[in-house]
């Protein structure tokens, strides 16, 4: 088990340089650049421009002097924000989002778990269809549908909750819901599906034989087994929470990493993306190596050798 | 224990179905799909035909070029260029529904192909398969699309989507060109689950007796992989395509949130909604008549999905 | 499982029933003012400022979210008049230009102090033009100082030439001998046009003799002796300018050349006080142009010492109105006053708080919230219009010195014949694009209408003229803003099939749609105006355009480089107030207008029109130049655009200007509610009692000069 820990943190670094090196041949690929504007440059300007940031040297010495510096963990400049690194801007941006999306994911669990765990022990019932219902309807509507209605609803019309910006609780409620509402909905199917499965299997028919109250039967077993596909669904969820921090990010006006990324690509602004590119993806990794891990630990079947 | 039998024919099929049509909920999604997909490969027709509405339709009077709401004459309303909203999303309903078909056969053969072959061989081919998988996995896949949709698009276009554009579309091929790169950029993306999905199915069926038998007269490799695995581990896939298409779907409309979905002339449902959250406080029919369409196509999906999922395999429930 | 249905039918039809109430309750509007309006008792505007700005250097970046900020941040030798943007004394107390219009002059006040209490004198001055056109801050706005001796070659990194006995070569020596213009001169004439363009007898440019205008000092006669040639510094760009020319590449033979620097520029302090610029031609225009916050003066020593990083809050130093608080990018920008501004005793906000902020919904959400006090210029939707635009005391809906047109493909394809353009653009019913976009007005010609009033005036006159010279009635004229019989009839003269229907519209049957199309950027009003467009040429001429869109970093280069089939959207906002930095995106082989049109004789106008210092007969010959350059349609001009942004009627001070560019000393939140803004369409009319005494009290320095200088004259 350790060895395959630090098999897979050791592929981390590489596996994001790859990452890093594809994104760099896509954007160059893109036509336009990060200086183009309404106005035509007059050819000394552009110029003068090239030699600032480097881009009059070929190619592969571009690459290689990006690369070079990004192993040393620099990556520069943003190319349309003068003087802001992109290291600080990362590092100024990510607590927004990460805090958004963190309230989410634990408001989803909070409702997804409890949902589940409830509809898939009163199986067939009036709570189980409806609040399964409810969840397909989630699931259903996108958000940059939800966070509206739930703008016009609680701000415009009740004026109970700021419509926009970062500032305090009020502020934070609206964004949460918006991007949680997806996630509770695929974490109470999941869940009721999980433990339905396992309530049915075999080592819990032999738990109950054994005579083991039906609480203790259901905490250590039947939810450990539920738990197991939202586990996993933890991996693909961080994935989707950045498209969904975006939706959100631009609804409410928040300055998160979502939004700055996006504005980005579009703005060609290489060293910026390259630098979120790089970031997300470790995250990503590094979370993927936990989440696998903890699948170790809740479903005694799998080994890892 | 969960394995299932393992059976040549149509008896596994026919079963299937009949514990589909048990399952209220999926009937309704079944019902509900059918409609739909018939609204909207008739409904334009119709609507053009009773009153001459097309879904770019502007009045050239200018005083009807605004946004009404829900009435005889529309009966979804008009949206800000005074064209019937009805008819807008059918047309919608045409696009969305191509896209996420299209898009999800895409990543069909793709990812079963991938999967089943890396599941198959096993060992280090399939070690190093995955791990190609988990780095794709890492790309956030905005970023793919973004500048894959930038990079080829408008004069960039590859002449060969070019000359199938102007094949579908008699000449124009703008608003077309994006549309087919759509169906490449979405359904490279979900190929990667579908790959995930169909490897782990392989793997359990590979030690089989019938593999055994096969590879002990001599069939060779890819017809083992293609006729004789992938056939019995379609059961998952099948649940899983049907549930990725609501998936692709909200792919779509997100990119169209964006700006980067379909192009004029031609609308989605995802385009539409989200030209009418603009106006949610002021016109809301333009978000709520294609958002409740849509809403309740993914609703059918989902469900037909689900009733799938138990029909074909009532004891795994693998997500 | 009939309770399954029931459930789901019942939340549908809750969902449906809730969102109609709410669609009710939506329409219904009862209130005096859009939204929540309470004025509040603190002296802070809150303002919605558009996209996050690129930098806080006033020199570098080139959007008009920026402009906003830097504006309360930064002063320059002049400021814009808050209603007209007309220049009025900021730093500059006073000056004077001299009777050939190449030399400006500036008294500077005294007590003008930077954030950190150091004086501005000239030297300040002089260093921020020279770092502004330096070619390794790479400004893209450096443009804008062109017209400054030795700018443009300083900027791009040239050389002066210098022989054997010390002499610099001099540009004259090069240029082509200036030839008479010759009398009905045979150019491509537009067949189309009934009569030929106007061909009156255009002076050349007579070259004065300066009298020394200010100070003489050693720099003053270097700068205006002739002017120096400037060639490339590096070979290969030499050899390119020298290919055509024999004369020139025998001369820069054996030659030193010394790189232009920036004490080479045409700007001098003359003493700390005292600030003259030199331009290489006449610009009666750079005096407005100056208010630019390119021109805004920067603190040497700052950024000498920390270098890009000289714009963080805890290094930064500024001087404007307001110094700079806190920078949380994407969320706020605050600005303080500063105490020591020279002006400090008329600065009424204590505190402006800009939120960057692009989403429209989200901006007008806000506002109606009432957590901002006002929003910048084109945010209210198209849609809302209707519904905002009944609030008069709030929606600013005056013309723009902006305008939206169709640029045309002079070069390939159908559009290279001139008739064809002039089809397309008269086969467009502006009125009713107007009506459809809601915030624009139609648009004929191509300088932007209601904008410059002395300038239509001189353009009526004129074209009154021309109209009779060229035997077009009034009513033919007239009828250019939508005349589609006359476009069917120009595509039948083209060689194309037409066949006529009804109120002049026609079907033209072999027209080569795949040759043609409309392109244009991703964005909602552009998309909507071509989707218009296209369902006007096709109801009246029955040929249907594709539209092709593109992200915007892509389209630009399509568009530049004149690779697009047909027609492609283009927008302009002048960059002063004069209807030359329209016309100028014409002017020259590589110019702006981004169609592959070029004529001499265009330039030929525009640089005797830009030679006079009379300003009515300017803009006289001005209207011919635009006059002769429409008769070859290289655009379709479509709209000028309107303002269309609102404010709490407790903010004044703020006005709809045509540049939608506010300097910020001149507002002021207004507690009493009687005193309120009402009915803002007469805004620009009406005056209010303070910014009045404000901005009278600015100019009375530069009045008070004249006067003296013209009794000293007599």
């Amino acid at each position: 088990m350790l060895s395959y820990i630090i098999r897979r943190l050791l592929i981390i670094i590489p596996m994001a340089l790859l990452v890093v090196t594809v994104t760099w041949g896509l954007i160059r690929m893109a036509p336009g650049n990060f200086y183009t504007g309404e106005k035509n440059l007059p050819p000394a300007i552009e110029e003068n421009i090239k030699r600032k940031y480097g881009l009059d040297k070929p190619f592969y010495q571009q690459y290689l002097i990006m690369m070079g510096n990004i192993v040393r963990g620099d990556f520069g400049e943003s190319l349309k924000y003068e003087g802001q690194s992109v290291n600080e801007i990362i590092r100024r941006h990510f607590p927004y989002s990460a805090t958004i999306g963190l309230l989410a994911y634990l408001l989803a669990l909070a409702i997804g778990l409890t949902a589940g765990i409830v509809a898939a022990l009163k199986q067939n019932s009036a709570f189980d269809y409806g609040s399964m219902s409810l969840a397909m309807l989630g699931l259903s509507v996108p958000n940059f549908v939800l966070g509206p209605i739930l703008v016009l609803v609680f701000s415009l019309w009740l004026f109970w909750l700021p419509p926009a910006r970062w500032g305090g609780i009020s502020g934070i409620i609206l964004p949460v819901i918006t991007l949680a509402a997806i996630y509770a909905a695929y974490i109470a199917r999941l869940t009721r599906a999980g433990m339905l499965e396992v309530m049915r299997s075999d080592y819990i028919r032999t738990a109950r034989a054994k005579g083991l109250s039906e609480w203790k039967v259901l905490l250590k077993h039947a939810v450990r087994g539920g738990l197991i596909p939202v586990v996993s669904f933890t991996g693909p969820a961080l994935a989707a929470l950045l498209a969904g921090t975006v939706v959100v990010e631009k609804v409410f006006a928040i300055p998160g990493l979502g939004n700055i990324f996006i504005q980005s690509v579009f703005n060609r602004d290489e060293p910026l993306t390259l630098g979120i590119v790089a970031f997300l993806s470790i995250l990503i990794m590094v979370f993927n190596l936990v989440v696998d891990i903890s699948y170790a630990f809740l479903d005694p079947r799998i080994r890892y050798e | 224990m969960e394995q299932q039998e393992v059976v040549k024919g149509a008896s596994l099929w026919r079963d299937a179905w009949k514990r589909l049509l048990k399952n209220k909920l999926a009937v309704f999604g079944l019902v509900v799909m059918i409609i739909i997909v018939i609204a909207v490969i008739i409904g334009p027709a119709i609507i053009k035909w009773t009153t001459g509405y097309t879904a770019d339709f502007i009045p050239p009077d200018g005083d009807l070029i605004k946004s009404f709401p829900p009435s005889l004459q529309h009966p979804m309303g008009t949206d800000d260029s005074g064209r019937d909203i009805l008819a807008r999303v059918l047309q919608g309903g045409r696009i969305s529904l191509t896209v996420g078909i299209i898009s999800t056969m895409v990543s069909l053969i793709v990812g079963v192909s991938y999967g089943a072959t890396a599941g198959y061989l096993g060992g280090k081919i399939d070690n190093f398969m995955m791990r190609v998988v988990d780095i794709i996995y890492a790309i956030p896949y905005i970023l793919l699309v973004i500048v894959l949709l930038s990079v080829f698009s408008g004069p960039n276009t590859p002449k060969w989507i070019q000359s199938i554009a102007g094949s579908i579309g008699g000449g124009s091929t703008a608003g077309l060109s994006q549309i087919i790169l759509l169906f490449f950029a979405l359904g490279l993306v979900s190929w990667l689950t579908m790959a995930r999905v169909v490897r782990g199915q392989i793997l359990s069926l590979k030690n089989q007796e019938f593999v055994m038998a096969a590879r002990a007269t001599g069939v060779s490799t890819p017809a083992i992989i293609f006729r004789h695995l992938v056939p019995n581990a379609l059961g998952p896939v099948i649940v899983y395509a049907t549930l990725t298409i609501p998936s692709v779907m909200l792919s779509e409309a997100f990119l169209s949130f964006l700006g980067i979905g379909v192009q004029a002339p031609f609308a989605s449902w995802g385009s539409l909604a989200a030209d009418g959250i603009k106006n949610i406080s002021v016109f809301p029919w333009q978000l709520i008549f294609p958002g409740v369409t849509m809403a309740l196509t993914l609703f059918s999906l989902n469900f037909l999905g689900d009733g799938l999922r138990d029909a074909l395999d009532p004891q795994t429930r693998k997500f | 499982m009939a309770r399954i249905s029931l459930n789901q039918t019942y939340l549908g039809t809750a969902l449906l029933a809730v969102s109609l109430f709410l669609s009710g309750c939506a329409s219904s509007a009862s209130n005096l003012y859009f939204g929540s309006t309470k004025a509040h008792s603190d002296k802070v505007l809150r303002y919605i400022s558009g996209s996050e700005p690129e930098s806080l250097d006033p020199q570098v970046p080139t959007g008009q979210p920026e402009a906003r900020v830097l504006m309360s941040m930064y002063d320059g030798l002049v400021e814009y008049h808050p209603k007209t943007m007309d220049p009025i004394p900021a730093i500059a107390e006073s000056w004077k230009i001299s009777p050939d219009g190449t030399e400006f002059i500036f008294n500077l006040r005294k007590n003008a102090r930077f954030s950190n209490g150091e004086p501005i004198r000239a030297q300040d001055f002089v260093y921020t033009l020279r770092r502004a056109l330096s070619p390794e801050l790479a400004a893209q706005n450096a443009y804008l100082a062109y017209e400054i001796k030795y700018a443009q070659a300083y900027n791009g990194g040239e050389s002066f030439v210098r022989d054997a006995s010390g002499q610099f070569l001099l540009k004259k020596d090069f240029e082509e001998a200036a030839k008479p213009a010759p009398v009905a001169e045979q150019q491509q004439q537009p067949p189309a046009s009934n009569a030929p363009a106007d061909t009156a007898q255009i002076e050349q440019p007579v070259a004065q003799t300066p009298a020394v205008f200010g100070a003489d000092t050693e720099f003053h006669r270097f700068i205006n002796s002739p002017e120096r040639l400037s060639v490339p510094s590096d070979e290969k760009g030499r050899a390119k300018l020298t290919e055509k020319n024999l004369k020139l590449k025998t001369a820069l033979e054996g030659k030193e050349f010394v790189p232009i620097r920036g004490e080479d520029l045409g700007v001098e302090a003359v003493d700390d006080y005292t600030f003259r610029m030199k331009l290489k031609i006449p610009a009666p225009y750079f005096l407005a142009l100056l208010g630019h916050q390119f021109f805004r003066v920067v603190h040497q020593p700052t950024i000498e010492k920390f270098g890009k990083l000289w714009t963080k809050p805890e290094n930064i130093v500024t001087s404007g109105a307001f110094k700079l608080l806190v920078h949380r990018p994407y969320d706020e920008i605050i600005v303080v006053k500063e105490p020591t501004y020279w002006d400090a005793a008329n600065v009424k906000l204590d505190r402006i708080e800009f939120y960057p902020l692009e989403e429209a919904t989200t901006m007008m959400n806000l506002y109606k919230a009432g957590s901002v006090d006002a929003i910048y210029n084109h945010t209210v939707p198209a849609a809302w219009n209707a519904e905002v635009s009944q609030f008069k005391d709030e929606y600013m809906n005056h013309p723009e010195v902006a305008i939206e047109y169709y640029t045309f493909n002079v070069k390939k394809g159908p559009t290279a014949n001139v008739k064809v353009r002039q089809a397309f653009a008269l086969a467009i019913d502006r009125v009713a694009l107007s009506k459809f976009r809601r915030t624009t007005k139609p648009l004929t010609d191509f300088t932007p209408e209601g904008i410059f009033p002395k300038y239509e005036e001189a353009r009526t006159k004129i074209y009154d003229e021309l109209l009779k010279k060229n035997n077009i009635t009034l009513e033919e004229w007239k009828g250019r803003v939508f005349n589609p019989a006359k476009a069917c009839q120009l595509l039948r003269e083209s060689g194309y099939q037409v066949a006529d229907k009804a109120d002049g519209r026609c079907a033209v049957s072999n027209f080569p749609v795949a040759e043609i199309s409309v392109t244009y950027n991703t964005a909602e009003s552009n998309k909507a105006a071509a989707e218009f467009m296209q369902a006007q040429w096709k109801q009246n001429l029955g040929i249907t355009v594709p539209l092709k869109n593109m992200e915007w970093k892509t389209f630009l280069p399509v568009r530049k480089a004149v690779d697009y089939d047909g027609m492609a959207r283009a927008g302009w906002v002048g960059d002063y107030m004069d209807p030359n930095t329209f016309l100028k995106l014409f002017y020259g082989s590589d110019n702006d207008s981004s169609t592959g049109y070029y004529d001499p004789q265009f330039d030929k106008m525009l640089n005797a029109a830009n030679s006079e210092t009379d300003a009515q007969k300017r803009f006289e010959l001005l209207a011919r130049a635009e006059f002769y350059m429409m008769q070859s349609q290289p655009v379709a001009p479509l709209q000028t655009q309107a303002t269309n942004w609102i404010k709490k009627p407790y903010v004044k001070g703020l006005y709809p200007n045509p540049g939608t560019l506010h300097a910020w000393k001149f507002v002021y939140i207004e507690p009493d509610s009687n005193k309120w803004d009402k009915n803002v369409d007469n805004i620009m009319r009406e005056t209010d009692a303070a910014t009045e005494a404000q901005i009278n009290g600015l100019m009375q320095t530069q009045t008070q000069y004249e006067q003296a200088n013209k009794t000293a004259a007599e």
